[in-house]
């Protein structure tokens, strides 16, 4: 019973997730050819927008995606970096272009924290996911006799995702990694509503961490 | 006819009146203190003693929202203590000394030697709940207004600096938690603005040369 549960279960998830296209572009000008070593890389969310931030879980996702693949590389924790670098990575005062890293650096405080943790590489997400449009309707009830819903509704979600890598050592943009994924979730319902979500999200974080596990390790 | 109540009469007493202040409870505002950890800045301390004075309005400061309809909740959002935690964290690292004044400064005010005190003030505080927003991101955005006196209370530099924050992601908050952390990074926001804005104030910049602070170190 438990083997026949175990064989259903991946085939009831697939069943249950709504379709996802992603595309990939990438654009790398200065690739590490043996991987980053023993130096670490930070993942850092831009949230400068008035209309958008970058979520921390896609961030927190991207970090767990490349060390679940390479145990060598050492991901800073974004909060971690940002608190340890305050107040110097806030939204407000974060740098925009390479070029702003140099003059970061000349504050002694600054260069010496970053040695310390042996930052090669920062890498910079610039994206969002939205719900984009959404229909249907459902209604449902409850009475003496139980309760249930009825009808259809149905949203899609759209994500949008550029990642950025500046080397430290060189202060220079060495790579840029766009992603997009778009998919339709479903919920249908007759007494029980059953959601099929898209994994829209998380299909751009596979998309994205694959690029940068590519730029990043030696092993791929 | 008098009659004695045991202690098994009182108890459906007891659980009435526990319910009702339940009820009652459950009618007032949501009360929120802000609660968060605020990091020491990573810069060269500027070699001057600052002293600190936080009226009762800062340090005790708050703001309420009325619940627009009968659905909505009203809420009472406590900023005092963090502020003073926040600002206490930020000043220990931005000066060579910190010291907290025992009263306002004045002429008759008995106060530790410093070589100027720093008096913040919010002068207006404005807010996005939800309900005007449609997702679970709160905004807030604050006025600050600072007055740097010396000990006698005599005006050295007064000026104006704008903090905001949102939450930074809608997702599983509840709505306590999304309303602190908008704060919290209001406030981080606030000593992201002053840690980098303080020398570019044309009074502080002259009270820094007159205390031998050289340009160079009189740009945190």
């Amino acid at each position: 019973m438990s083997r026949l549960i175990a064989l259903l279960l991946p085939v009831l998830a697939t069943a249950l997730s709504g379709c996802v296209t992603s595309t990939v572009d990438e654009m790398v000008f200065n690739e590490p050819v043996e991987g980053i070593g023993d130096a670490s890389v930070v993942i850092l969310g831009r949230r400068h927008a008035s209309d958008y931030d970058t979520e921390p879980e896609f961030i927190r996702c991207l970090g767990d995606h490349i060390t679940a693949r390479d145990s060598s590389i050492t991901v800073v924790d974004e909060l971690d970096f940002v608190n340890a670098l305050y107040p110097w990575f806030e939204p407000r005062t974060a740098p925009l272009r390479p070029e702003e890293l140099k003059r970061l650096m000349r504050r002694a405080p600054v260069a010496e924290r970053l040695r310390e943790m042996n930052t090669e590489y920062m890498i910079w997400i610039d994206g969002t996911t939205l719900r984009t449009d959404s229909g249907g309707s459902m209604a449902c009830g409850i009475g003496p006799g139980g309760g249930g819903c009825f009808g259809f509704g149905t949203w899609s979600n759209d994500s949008d995702y550029e990642a950025t890598i500046w080397d430290f050592t060189d202060r220079a943009e060495v790579g840029r990694v766009n992603t997009t994924a778009t998919g339709q979730s479903y919920m249908p319902a007759l007494i029980v509503p059953i959601p099929i979500i898209a994994p829209v999200q998380g299909t751009a974080c596979d998309g994205l961490g694959d690029q940068l596990l590519e730029f990043l390790s030696a092993e791929y | 006819m008098s009659h004695s109540m045991t202690s098994a009469d009182l108890l459906p007493r007891r659980y009435s009146l526990a319910l009702l202040l339940l009820l009652l409870v459950g009618c007032g505002p949501t009360q929120v203190v802000v609660e968060g950890s605020f990091p020491p800045p990573l810069m060269t301390p500027l070699p001057v003693t600052l002293g600190v004075w936080y009226d009762e309005a800062f340090s005790q400061h708050e703001f309420a929202d009325e619940a627009a309809s009968p659905g909505d909740s009203s809420w009472v959002v406590s900023t005092g203590t963090a502020q003073v935690e926040m600002w206490n964290t930020l000043l220990q690292g931005m000066f060579h000394k910190l010291v907290p004044m025992q009263g306002a400064p004045g002429p008759d005010q008995p106060n530790p030697a410093v070589d100027g005190v720093l008096i913040p003030h919010v002068d207006e505080l404005q807010y996005a709940i939800p309900a005007h927003t449609s997702v679970k991101v709160y905004e807030i955005w604050m006025r600050y207004r600072f007055e740097l006196v010396s000990l006698d209370g005599e005006p050295i530099a007064e000026w104006s600096m704008t903090s905001y924050g949102k939450t930074p992601t809608a997702f599983l908050q509840s709505d306590r938690a999304a309303v602190n952390l908008a704060a919290v990074m209001a406030l981080r926001d606030a000593g992201a603005n002053f840690a980098t804005g303080f020398t570019r104030v044309p009074a502080v910049n002259q009270w820094l040369e007159a205390h031998n602070v050289p340009p160079a170190r009189g740009t945190p």
